[in-house]
This record gives structure tokens, sequence and C-alpha cells, in this order.
């Protein structure tokens, strides 16, 4: 089938860009959407044109690299899963797609579709650790957990960074991604001596970068490919609120 | 882990730093509203003693002006409407800012309500509905002047356009409320398996009853009651 794409290329971040109108060829329903964006890429580099850039890794939906947005909508259409996950079985021939980067101030736009995410590493750079002896393994039931504890905070790990809830925020806003990743700790009892550093400190570097002020519009967990939950944002506001009082 | 080092425990400085961060921000523009919300739960009961009768209403607003505490209480509702409006300019400001280069296509996936879209539409139309309404029934601008503050109200709720907009105005707080309060809840961490949903729906009744609650009065002594006799003889001869 033929899949006519609108692709944001702009060539760095200082050039002006625009959404450029290309077609392509011999899509079957069994690629995924980054196979047949990599069909376009030999397309143009036969007829001797720059090739669209955009980012991808595993395409196993595990690394979080596949950041787009497509008619409007972070990783596409699917529910919880990635761009790489989608597949052109979604599409029919003739469908006509826009393809954008994720736009936010905390992720600066380096080529085409890619992404400048490092905001994210600094923010959980600045508190997304425990600190701790790291010797042999220990027993693993020296430290008792209850079953649900560590399933929400396996939850909350399961976030892969990639970016979406920043992506579909109407307020560019980092807020579930944080709240990912001080829930994952904070539920934790190896979480708890720096329960409250943590949280300050991931706070200002959040807002540090740039990032928007949640509204509770939502789009976030809509968004998200690993369905990283509502709850962990509450959480998030009330480990802030309680570090806020209660740290020294 | 260096943050606050410079704030360690110098408490002004920690209150600073929560007011300027965004999750104390919204935090604080919420705590406002919820307690904006109920100063309109009174506000309402009060005005619901028009269907009471005038006299009610009258001794009710009698009473409500002579009480000392009245200019403390205003003060206190003018700090929490600053506060919120001040706070809630600032982090949409920030948010736009958040955001320099927009979407050419921005769908989303359908998790926005009507009332999350319009807050700022809605918190405009209240801000304006607040001042004109402060104005002509609080300071009698315009209408019938006098101590009758029943007939002054009837007075203008006979015009329809005061009345139509009266109810738009009710409306946009209903709006503004369906998302306003569940989404304050769930700034404040309160987000439950259990209860949020019943919460939720508790946040849209209280938005839908406040609206009714208020636009019933226009409605009703504008449009409805407006030909009984009873409410002419007090419109024009006022009730003292
Ligand atoms: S919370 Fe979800 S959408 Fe946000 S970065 Fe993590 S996995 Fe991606
Ligand atoms: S490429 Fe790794 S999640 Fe899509």
């Amino acid at each position: 089938m033929n899949i006519t794409l609108k692709v944001w290329r702009q060539k760095n971040a200082a050039a002006p860009g625009a959404l450029v109108e290309y077609t392509v060829s011999g899509v079957v329903p069994e690629m995924s959407f980054l196979e047949m964006l990599d069909t376009l890429n030999e397309q143009l580099i036969a007829k001797g044109e720059d090739p669209l850039a955009f980012d991808s890794d595993c395409r196993e939906g595990i690394c979080g690299m596949c950041n787009l947005m497509i008619d409007g909508q972070a990783h596409g259409p699917d529910k919880e899963a990635t761009t790489c996950q989608l597949h052109m079985r979604r599409y029919k021939d003739g469908d006509v797609v826009t393809v954008e980067p994720f736009r936010a101030k905390g992720f600066p736009l380096v080529k085409d579709l890619v992404v400048d995410r490092s905001a994210f590493d600094r923010i959980q750079a600045a508190g997304g650790f425990v600190s701790t002896h790291t010797g042999g393994a220990g027993e693993a039931n020296a430290i008792l957990i209850p079953h649900d504890m560590a399933e929400k905070a396996m939850d909350a790990a399961s976030c892969i960074g990639c970016g979406a809830c920043v992506a579909a925020c109407p307020n560019a806003s980092a807020m579930l991604f944080v709240a990912a990743k001080v829930s994952q700790y904070a539920l934790l009892p190896q979480g708890q001596p720096e329960r409250e550093k943590r949280v300050l400190a991931m706070r200002e570097a959040m807002d540090k970068e740039g990032f928007g002020h949640c509204t509770n519009e939502y789009e976030c967990e809509a968004a998200c490919p690993k369905g990283i939950k509502l709850s962990n944002i509450a959480r998030l506001n009330r480990e802030f609120l309680r570090a806020t009082i209660v740290s020294e | 882990m260096e943050a606050n080092a410079n704030c360690a425990s110098k408490s002004p400085c920690r209150v600073f730093e929560f007011l300027e961060s965004s999750i104390g921000k919204k935090i604080m523009v919420a705590a406002a509203g919820i307690l904006l919300c109920g100063f309109l739960v009174t506000h309402l009961a009060g005005n619901l003693l028009m269907y009471v009768g005038g006299e009610a209403f009258n001794r009710y607003a009698e009473a409500l002006v002579s009480n000392p505490l009245l200019p403390l209480a205003e003060a206190g509702l003018v700090g929490l409407f600053l506060l919120h409006i001040v706070l809630s300019i600032r982090a949409t400001l920030a948010n736009r800012a958040a955001r320099p280069e927009g979407y050419q296509v921005y769908k989303g996936k359908g998790a926005r309500t009507p009332g999350s879209r319009t807050m700022a539409v809605t918190g405009i139309l209240i801000l304006a509905f607040v001042v004109i309404h402060v104005a002509t029934l609080k300071y009698q601008v315009g209408g019938q002047k006098g101590p009758d503050l029943f007939a002054h109200v009837l007075g203008w709720f006979a015009n329809p356009w005061y009345s139509i907009f009266y109810v738009l105005a009710v409306g946009g707080v209903g709006l503004h409320l369906s998302h306003g309060v569940q989404s304050a809840l769930q700034t404040f961490g309160v987000n439950h398996p259990r209860y949020t949903p019943a919460l939720r729906k508790a946040g849209l009744a209280f938005a839908i009853l406040i609206f009714l609650g208020f636009a019933s009065l226009p409605v009703y002594f504008g449009f409805i009651h407006k030909t009984a006799d009873a409410c002419c003889a007090t419109m024009e001869g006022g009730s003292k």
C-alpha cells in the first residue's frame, strides 16, 4: 500500500522547520511504523535525498527511544504501545499520516524528528537512586516487602523514560515521569533513607529543565505506553508536600 | 542531592521555595479553589432565602452587613481570589513557555474534559462576572437603589440580559468546578482506586448543584415569577 506522510523536517535546532509531504510505496501491513519510515529512507536515499532522522533502539517496546507524535498522538493511536510497536495494519492504502517530533522546551530538537531527552537523565541523576553498599547480593528475604507494595513499585519502575507523557501533556509537564521515578523508591523500604531529599531534589531538577505545571488534564496517563497511573502523580504531590514540611 | 542546600533549615526560604515550585503552586491554587467552593456554598445558602421571601432574604442580608467581622471575611475572600488568580496566571504563562513550538496536529487520547479545556476561559468569565456582580448587587451601581436588597435584586433580574449573563456566568462556574473539584483532590494527593471514581462523580455533582442553585434564581425571578402579583407589589413599593 501507499502511505502519504507529512513529516517534520528541520536541519538543526537553529534552522526553520516545516512539514514535508512524501509518499511511501510498498508498505505492507506487517511492517512496524518504524519499518515504514525505514522504507521511506531507502526511497529517499535512492533518490539522493537526505534521509529522515528519527530515534529508535530496541524496537521491542522497552527502551523508550522511539518517540514520535503521530497524527497528534504520542506514540500513535494504540493504547499502551510505543511507536515501534505500532504496525501498519492500523492503516490503509492512501492514508495521510502526520509525524512530528515530541515538543517541549525540556526536549530541544536536534534534527527532524529527533529530540534531546537528556533532561530526564538530569532529573534522574538529581535523586532517582538509592545510596547503598553494593557488595554481593543480600539475602532476598532480609527486608520484608508486602507483595502489593512490591507490585506497585514495579509498576512505577516500568516507566521507560520515553517522554510521551510530556509530549501529550497540553502543558508539557513531566509530572508522570517524575512521579513514576519518585514512587518506585518511595514505595520500598530501600527508598526510605533518602525519601525527602529525593523528592525535593527531583522536583527542583524537573522545574529547572523548564517543564510545565501539571493541571490534571490526564493526557499523560492516556499516552503512556507502560500504563503508568495517575495515582503516582498524587503520590508525588503527597511526597513533595510531606517532604517540604518534615525535612530539615 | 544538593537540592535545598541553600534553603536548608531557613523556614521562610522553604515556604518561598514551596510557593515557587510547580507542585507547591498548584497545591496553593487548589487549596484556594476549595476554600472558594466553601464560600460558594454559604453564598448559595443565603441566596436561596429569596425563595422563602423578601423579608427573610433582607433580614439575612441585614444581619450579614451589620456583622463587624464582615470586612475581615471579605478581605480574606479577596485574598483567596487573588492567590488563586495570580498563581494560576503564573502557572499558565510557565506552561505556555514550556512548549515554545506547538504541534501542527494535536489530538491527544481523550483524557481532557470540556471543563479542563476551558479553565482559563471560564476563569476569566467568572472574574468578569464577579466584578459586575459585586458592582451591581453589592454596591448597587445602576438599577433600583435603596435599602431593600430583595427589590434591588429583582430589579436587576427583570432585565433579561442581566439574567442571561448571570446564568451563563454561573454555567462557567459549574464548568470550572467540573474539572476543579476532582483536580484539587488529585493535587492534594487524594487518589485511591476505590474512592477516586466516587469522588470524581461527587465533584461533578457538586458542580452541577452549584450551577442549578445559582442559575435557578434569575430564571425563576427573572422569567417565571415575574408575572405573579406578589413580586410586582414588592418591586413597586419595596418591602419597607
Ligand atoms: S511515564 Fe510513561 S509516558 Fe512518561 S516517560 Fe515513563 S513510560 Fe514514557
Ligand atoms: S525503539 Fe525501544 S521502545 Fe521503541
